[in-house]
This record gives structure tokens, sequence and C-alpha cells, in this order.
């Protein structure tokens, strides 16, 4: 989120696309029924069924799996041509004005510089022109057929009402309903929260989803303002803190790229790629201070080892050698080259995508470590119905692991607030907190390379592990939230945040987002109430990532003289001299008209047009899911032509003929992601007994299919059973003149637990968005029929 | 406690289930075993019952109005009449008025389903199957409190947790978006015209149930359309009380004879009641 839970409350409409989060946020509807009814807040929901958010809705657009881009990219085009912009703001603080070089092209699906061979964009045409000292060319008139505006204009007046309604399937008259609530955002006293999860986001144009949703927040000057925002509403309770300490295959803690071993060979290479220079005087450019944050991370991971002669270990450093996302993963794991795995609170045997070949590739593994609470449906994947346990030769291990109460730390929530957290009970029996488990196995293998040496023993051997109190056994969360934070080599003083890093080695730390969350105390740990302006911001309520800037992009929530663009909505004001309120981004120095607002870019403003950051195109466009039912009605291009799909033996993939119905999967309210954890529980489980699909009446009649039936759904990768839910929240849509049913499914069964049942996911194919590579669960191909 | 009531205003409720849970949670109630759904959507299970105090209702969805399609979850649990049918028919006066709230007594109750038949919303169950032993003691947590366990043969149903008590019954207060809430009942009802009023714009046809039936309840809806809609019969007909007293008359005499056995007084209600209205109802 670059805003927070309780900010939602201050906005005037709340647009909610790819999330059920009534189902699967409930107590974000606290928030939204509060701006409801305080505000008069209009809230839209976008979705293939009629869901419990739509049922809270004011507005209720349905729209096909896949086809967001179609939809938003529609609003787009409402909003420029009926000038329903806020103008004032889209000047001074996106690229609309900038020039792209007269190269830049866009025909029939594919923009300028793509390689057909390789899948893959040069996007050198995609750049600004430039003046002599490198700053970016502009156009205030904005009318140069160069300048962002005017290539935005010619890319979105192909999105019409009556393409939309083809594409998506969505009414024209419901469609046009959305444009005008959400555009009525333009006004600087009126702002739009959009409220996003994994309907957006797991599409082979993922990605771009969520582009085209910032797009349309600097459109309408939405971004920075308290009640605006992209809020991604993650689906797990410390998600956030996962990613944020570079959980993720792609970045180091605190968001910086992983080394490449063929890009970045060098600490130099690695440096150098780290951040893009800027000539630009009214630009921060603040990935400038990465060399700081990462020479402190290496002396957070290697101590007193990590010297500037030895460039800080970064030979030590693991190094990419090819992405690693967990389709490719699973991919490497199902040809044999994977000899062991961790699961770690994961169960990728309901969760991951083409779920049987994930089962059948874990059968290649020689060792499997599972750490949970309890079994999960992949620690006992060789116990699977229709295989014989005495064929696997798999090893596993099951290591009992302390639930979220029997244990202390720190939790992240989706507005990045890090909240420390209490140990209320011990864990039972043998079972352990994750801090002890990880803490035995590194020593443990550190004391094997000590004595038996080892190909590369030194960045195990010599990193600096120091998180157990003297005379004492196990680790304290306190050390680690400590070292996270930072502290000043030489003196052993926690830093105050991140500006007093330096790139001399003299400071270590852990992730440097996090640096201030432990300084003199635990920030992380605070409970204060007081709300000054009373926006809900409650800045001494525990900590929150950057420097506990509650709101992100703030200095766009002020125009250049430094006034509110809505006063009622104040949470900064820059006083001519100060700023005042929220920490402002990018440091208090310069006053509004100094900087510009966005100051993780080179160029410091929202980027309408991405000259770099998406490898697939520099503005979203619509393609079809990989598997569809219809032609794509914008272009040539059916699938989005960056997408690399794996060659693999159990990568099948159906076609209308033989797969008629859409297929989408979610969740519900009462289950938790794979439900490990609450497929065991009687009171969940009366409530969502078993695997369930929803169909439309309309298909069940077609398919001779009752309310409560036993069906079959197939896919080109698999078939399960379930029961079949018939709705009237389900309908068909017209797609490019054809009524289309859809199964709408949840994912949450598997074979183990209390109660069992097949799971969505035999069914989901494996192939991924290409800058990020996350699975396209939400749009694939079934057929059904009536068990 | 005994001004309060509760306010469920179906307007807001997101259907999270969070009250049947919560409840179940704070009771400690078992699970029912299910299979898919037992009611219309997502319903499960079908109705209350001895284990189940409080219960969410899926309606189908209503696309009357094709622009705004309605659908209505709805809360569900012991109104809690001023003047509860189930109080008065019952024959061995288990059932008693606790600041306000309905609540029966285990140690009197006889398991004659008096209450169960007398109940127009259909709330109290007679338990079929003892969970009493299925309880595990919780040290440090209300080891003072008494509190109601489920037994065979026994009426159960929602007490507003005054047999378990809290400050705010778990159902509301485990409830995320304000769809139900607790408070004096004079604000209740105070709270519930103001929104009618408010919501009207969205569901003209929108009601408050709860006001006068049974001489009012203490669990006041507001809804998205007239009550009889969602299953809530606009002033109905209380329990005709000569008829009662007749069947229970002839119960305390029959009763002598039963040697405070309860199958042999659950017999003796049922002929009680056989022989003074027959097969007829009680209203």
């Amino acid at each position: 989120m670059t805003n927070h839970w309780i900010d939602i409350k201050n906005s005037d409409v709340i647009f909610i696309i790819g999330s059920n989060c009534a189902e699967n946020h409930p107590i974000s509807f606290r928030w939204i029924m509060k701006a409801k009814e305080e505000r008069g807040a209009k809230i839209i929901s976008v979705d293939p069924r009629f869901t419990k958010t739509s049922s809270l809705s004011d507005v209720y657009a349905p729209i096909r799996p896949g086809t967001d881009i179609a939809f938003l990219g529609g609003i787009v085009n409402y909003a420029l041509q009926k000038d329903l912009i806020n103008k004032e703001y889209v000047k001074e603080y996106t690229n609309m004005t900038y020039l792209i070089k007269p190269g830049y092209g866009f025909n029939n699906g594919l923009f300028s510089g793509y390689n057909a061979g390789e899948k893959k964009y040069d996007g050198a045409t995609w750049q600004y022109q430039v003046d002599e000292k490198g700053v970016p060319k502009k156009d205030p008139t904005m009318k140069d057929p160069n300048c962002v505006l005017q290539i935005m204009k010619k890319h979105y007046e192909r999105y019409t009402l009556e393409k939309v309604e083809a594409i998506t399937g969505c009414p024209k008259d419901a469609f046009v309903k959305v444009c005008e609530v959400f555009c009525s955002t333009h006004k600087p006293d009126r702002v739009a929260n959009f409220m996003y999860a994994m309907g957006i986001t797991q599409h082979t144009v993922g990605t771009q989803n969520v582009r085209l949703m910032a797009i349309l927040q600097l459109l309408m000057g939405n971004m920075g303002l308290a009640g605006g925002g992209i809020n991604a509403l993650r689906g797990e309770s410390n998600v956030q803190g996962s990613t944020d300490h570079g959980l993720l295959w792609h970045l180091v803690p605190g968001y910086m790229p992983v080394p490449q071993a063929a890009a970045n060979p060098t600490y130099e290479d690695y440096i150098k790629k780290l951040f893009a220079p800027t000539n630009d005087p009214m630009s921060i450019n603040w990935k400038k201070e990465y060399p700081k944050y990462w020479v402190s991370l290496m002396k957070a991971f290697y101590g007193e080892n990590a010297k500037k002669e030895n460039n800080y270990c970064y030979d030590w450093f693991p190094k990419a050698v090819r992405p690693a996302p967990h389709i490719i993963l699973f991919e490497d794991m199902y040809e044999g080259k994977i000899k062991g795995t961790f699961f770690w609170g994961t169960n990728p045997v309901v969760g991951g995508p083409n779920a049987n070949k994930e089962a059948k590739a874990l059968e290649k593994l020689d060792w499997l470590v599972a750490v949970d609470l309890w079994e999960t449906d992949s620690s006992i994947f060789w116990k699977r119905p229709g295989i014989d346990p005495k064929q696997i030769k798999t090893e596993v291990f099951l290591l009992p692991a302390a639930s979220s109460v029997e244990k202390e730390g720190s939790v992240s929530n989706s507005g990045r607030w890090a909240q420390w957290r209490y140990k209320a009970v011990n864990p039972p029996g043998e079972a352990k907190a994750d801090l002890d488990i990880m803490d035995m196995i590194f020593r443990a293998v550190r004391e094997l390379y000590k004595k038996d040496g080892g190909a590369f023993p030194d960045p195990i051997v010599k990193s600096l592990w120091n998180f157990t109190h003297e005379g004492e056994h196990e680790p304290d969360p306190h050390m680690v939230a400590k070292e996270i934070n930072g502290y000043d080599v030489k003196t052993k003083k926690q830093i105050n945040a991140f500006f007093d890093l330096k790139d001399d080695g003299s400071t270590a730390c852990g992730n440097w987002i996090y640096c201030g969350s432990y300084t003199g105390k635990n920030m992380m740990a605070r409970r204060g109430t007081s709300d000054p302006g009373k926006m809900g911001m409650f800045p001494e309520w525990t900590w929150c990532w950057p420097v506990n800037r509650r709101i992100i992009y703030n200095r766009a929530a002020v125009n250049r003289k430094g006034e509110p663009w809505d006063p009622s909505r104040e949470i900064i004001k820059w006083n001519g001299s100060e700023w005042k309120g929220d920490v402002v981004d990018g440091g208090p120095k310069f006053g509004p008209d100094k900087k510009n607002p966005f100051i993780m870019n080179t160029e410091g403003v929202g980027r309408l047009f991405a000259p770099s950051g998406c490898v697939d195109g520099p503005l979203p466009e619509h393609y079809e899911p990989m598997e569809t039912p219809t032609t794509n009605l914008m272009s040539a291009q059916k699938l989005n032509p960056a997408v690399k799909v794996l060659a693999s033996d159990m990568n099948k993939w159906g076609d209308a003929g033989r797969y008629p119905f859409i297929a989408t999967s979610y969740r519900v309210v009462e289950h938790w992601q794979a439900g490990a954890m609450t497929r065991n529980l009687p009171w969940l489980t009366e409530l969502v007994p078993d695997m369930f699909c929803e169909i439309s009446p309309s298909l069940a009649a077609a398919k001779g299919i009752k309310n409560g039936d036993k069906v079959r759904i197939q896919s080109a990768r698999g078939e399960i059973g379930a029961y079949a839910l018939v709705t009237d929240r389900v309908q068909p849509l017209k797609i490019n003149g054809k009524p289309t049913e859809m199964v709408g499914m949840i994912w949450h069964f598997g074979h183990g637990c209390a109660e069992t049942g097949d799971s969505c996911n035999q069914l989901t194919p494996a192939i991924g968005d290409p800058n990020v590579m996350i699975p396209e669960y939400k749009a694939f191909l079934v057929d059904i029929r009536k068990a | 406690m005994s001004d309060k009531a509760f306010l469920v205003d179906t307007t807001k409720c997101s259907g999270c289930r969070s009250c049947q849970v919560a409840c179940k949670q704070w009771n400690e109630n078992p699970g029912e075993k299910t299979e898919f759904f037992a009611g219309p959507e997502l319903t499960n299970p079908k109705e209350l019952s001895a284990i189940t105090w409080n219960h969410v209702k899926f309606f189908p969805l209503d696309r009357s109005n094709p622009e705004k399609p309605s659908w209505t979850i709805m809360h569900k649990k012991c109104y809690h009449c001023e003047t509860p049918n189930c109080l008065r028919v019952c024959p061995e006066k288990a059932i008693s008025k606790v600041d306000g709230w309905v609540v029966i007594d285990q140690d009197k109750c006889i398991g004659c389903g008096a209450c169960v038949n007398e109940c127009i919303y259909k709330v109290p169950g007679v338990a079929a199957v003892d969970y009493s032993a299925a309880y595990v003691p919780n040290p440090g947590v209300r080891e003072n409190k008494w509190y109601e366990r489920i037994q065979k043969g026994k009426s159960h149903k929602c007490h507003a947790c005054t047999r378990n008590e809290r400050k705010v019954p778990a159902c509301a207060f485990a409830c995320p978006t304000g769809a139900l809430t607790y408070d004096h009942r004079l604000r209740v009802i105070r709270t519930a015209q103001e929104r009618l009023a408010a919501v009207k714009k969205d569901f003209p046809k929108a009601s408050i149930y709860g006001l006068k039936e049974f001489d009012g309840l203490r669990v006041i809806t507001i809804l998205k359309d007239a009550p009889e809609k969602f299953g809530l019969p606009i002033n109905p007909t209380p329990i005709n009380i000569t008829k009662v007293e007749e069947i229970n008359n002839l119960y305390s005499f029959f009763s002598l004879f039963t040697f405070g056995l309860p199958f042999l007084k659950r017999t003796a209600y049922k002929v009680a009641r056989s022989m003074t209205v027959g097969d007829r109802g009680l209203s």
C-alpha cells in the first residue's frame, strides 16, 4: 500500500478491482463503511462475479477474467477524451509533458524494438528526448505528437466503449457509470483509492495491470494524498514483511536488485547498475543512495570481513545465474536438477500452479524439509491419492513450528506498519519458533563447514551471525531487529534513520527501509494513539517504513506552493521554510518548488509512459490470457508478446473447442490460503466443508447440473471433483458477441488435513508475467460436467 | 445490562460470519458436521440449533433491479422477545428473563421441546448429543465462571453471553463492519430509525424489524426490503396463554407420577398437550 488501512476512511471513491476484500480482508470494510457513512463515499466493485464486496458497493460492473487492461484502458480514454484529469497535478508531477524519442512506435499490438526470436523488447526508442545537459525535454503545450499526452491519447483512443464492452463483457451502461464515478475525483477536493489483490496481479499482464491503475491515479491527481494511492491488499498477515526482507527471487532486503552472475560479475558493475544518474536539478533520484545501503547490508551479513579492499565481500554474495521464480524452481525440480528443498510455511501441492506437476516434481527430490504447525498436503505429498508411497524415494522431515502466538517478533501489515508482537504461550512439545529453527540449522551447517571444509566455506564460516546473548542457547528476536535497523560499526550505537548510512563500511544495516525501526528503543512496540489532524495517521502507533512515513509520495499531496490540494485532507504542508505533518518524502531540506515528488525514479515525476521498468512495454496494452475463448480485438497479438512459455511435458494448453468455459480461482473468508490452517478447524469447516465451484443457472441448465450436485471439472492439465453452487451471482458475459460462461473455483482444498478435497490448482497453468513471473491463476479454460 | 439490545444492520453486513464463529469460540460450542451448503447460497448449517446459537443466513441474489442487484446476508440468533412464547410455554419454568435476556436453565429443562415448537423464529434446539465431556478445561481462563455446556436432552440457545459473561457479547465484538452492534435499547432504536432514513435512498422498501413483535425484541434488524421477504412475520400472534395454562395445570398433575425422570416428564408433557389442544397449535 502507498497508503494504509485506516486511510481508506478518507476516500471519496473506493475502486475495488481484482479484489474481493469483503471476503479476504474483512477488516478493510470497517474503514470502507466509515468512508461511506461519514463522507458519502461511493464504492465501485469490478468483478467477474457478484461478490460479498459487490453486495456492499454502489456500482457493480462485471468483467471477464483477464481483461482488466481493456477495462481500465477504457477509463483512461474516457478521462482523456472528456478532459477529466487534474491538469495542474498532471503537468507538474507526471511525465505527460515529456517528449519521447521519435523512433517510438506502436503497431498492431507491438511496441517498437521487439525481437520476435527472443520474445524481448529493446527499449531504446522508449526513452525521453534530452537536451544538451541530458535533462528530458518537455512541451508544456502538450501538442507535440511525441509528447506523452499525445502518445497516450493515440494509444488509448482505441479503447472505445464498444471495444471495452466486446472484450470485457461489461455492459456499456455499467462501464460508463464506473467512469463517471471514478473520474469525478479529478477535482482536487475529491480523491479515489484503488484496492486490488491477486485478481489484478495473477495474469500474464499482471504488472501492466498494476501500472494502469497507477496511471489512472496520476491522471486524477490521487497519488500521495490521504484517501488515495495504489493499495495492494496483501494476502497473508506478514507477506509485506517477507517481501520487504528480500524473500522474492529478484530482490535483496530493501527492494534492491539481486546481483546477476552475467550482468554484474564485479562489484563495480553491480554498484553502477543500482541506479541511473540524472542531471535533472529537480530530481531527488533517491536510488543514488543505494550503494550506501548495499555496503551496510554487506556489513550486516559479513561483519568485519567485509572491507573496502575485498569490495565488501561482493564475491561471497550469491549471484543469480538465471531468473528463479516459483514456476522455474518447480520446473528445475521436475527435471531433477534440485536435490533438496525447504518448505517453510508453504503448501505448493495445493497452492502452486499446475499442482499435479508440482507434486510430481517433489518425487524427484532426495529430501524435503517441511517446517509447519502440522502435516500439510505438501509434506505428505507421498500419500496423495493414486500414489504408492513405496515408489517415492524422497526423504521428508517435518519440523514442528511455533504458531504466531507462540513466538515474539515483528509483523508488517499491508500499510507497511511493522508491529511488534509478544509471545502469549510457549509452543507445544518440541515445536520451535522459526527463528530458533533457522538459527539451529545455520549453526549446524557452519559447524559442518568448519569441520569438513567444502568447496566455498568462507561465506558461511565467516558470516556475522550473532543473535544469541552470552550464555544463552536461543536467539533473541530483539537482536535480529537491532541488526535490521542498523548500527554504527565502531560505537555499536543504533542508527536513527537511513540518512546516516554510509558506503565506507562504518555502518551496518540489515534492511535500509527498516532503518529507524529499532533505534534507542523498539519503535515497533510503540502503542501511542494520538492522531494529530484526525486523519487516522497515528504516527506514534508502532512504526512504518520508510522513516515512519504513513503515506508514500506525500510530496504530491501539496501543490508547488506547498498547499494541500484539498485543505480538508491535509496530511502535510510546506509553510515556506519547513514541512509540517507526515514525514516528508525525499528529506525535509527541499521545498515543493525545488524538487519533484516521485523520488524513486530518475525524473522525479510519475510515469504515465514508462521508458524503463517494465520489459513488456511503456504503456499497458490489452492481450488475451494464455488460454482464452476469443481472439484479441485490440491487435493481432494474442498473448503478451514478452511472455515466455516454458516447454515441459506437463505444461499443456487447452483451447476453447475442447475447454469452452473461462475459469478463475479465489478464496473465501472461512479458509486461509492452501487451507492447512483452516481445514483442521471444525468451526470453519462447518461453514465451508467442501471444495466447490460457482456457476450460473444458465450453464447449470445446459449441463443438467443442480445446486449441490457433484461435478467434474477438467482443464488441459488435470481433472478435479467439486460441488456446484448454482447462483445468480454468476452470469454469462457477452464476449465479442457471444455469451460466454464462467466456472469460478475456490482453491483451499487438498488431500491432507481433516477436511479434504481437490485443489483447483490441479487445473491452473504454470505460465508467468514477463516482469515478475507471477503465475496466471486467474484466467484459464475448463470444461464441466455432472459427476 | 438490563436495557441493552443488538442492532443488526443488513445493509452493512459483508457475510464474513465472524459472529457465527466467535459465538462458537467464546461458548466453546462444537462445529456441526456439514456437507456442501445446507441453505441458500453459502448458508451453513441450515438453521440455528442446540449447538449453533448464532447464524448467518444468505438469501438468493435479487436481480429485480438489474442496475443494482441486492444480496441480503442476515445475522440471526435468539431475538430475546419482551414477552417470549418459549418462556410462557415452558412447563418447568426453566426459561426466565435475566437482565432482559431470555435464558434457559438447563438444570430445570426436561427437553420436552415446547420452547422449540412455540418459537416462531425457530431459535432453541434440544441437543441430540451430549458434548459436556468434550470440554477441555482451560486453566486460567474464566475458571471461576460457570458456563453453559451442551448436554443431551436439554434445550440450548443464545443467552447474549450472560452465562459466559463479557462486556460486549462475542458476536457483536467480532463484527468488523458495524453490521452487528450492541448498545442501550433506546439508542439502538434511535440509531435504527436514523439509519433507515439514510438507507431508503438505496433501498426504498427498507424496513426495521423488532420494534413491536412480542412487545419488542432485543435484536433490532434493519432490512433492505419488507420483513416477510426474509422470513420474519409482521405482528405475529402471541401464544394463547389460557391454553398454555390448561396444559401446564394438567402437566403439573401428571408430573406427580414421573419420579423426577426426564423421559417420563417429557411423556407427561406430550400427553397433557395432546389432551388440551390435540394437533392444533397454541396461538
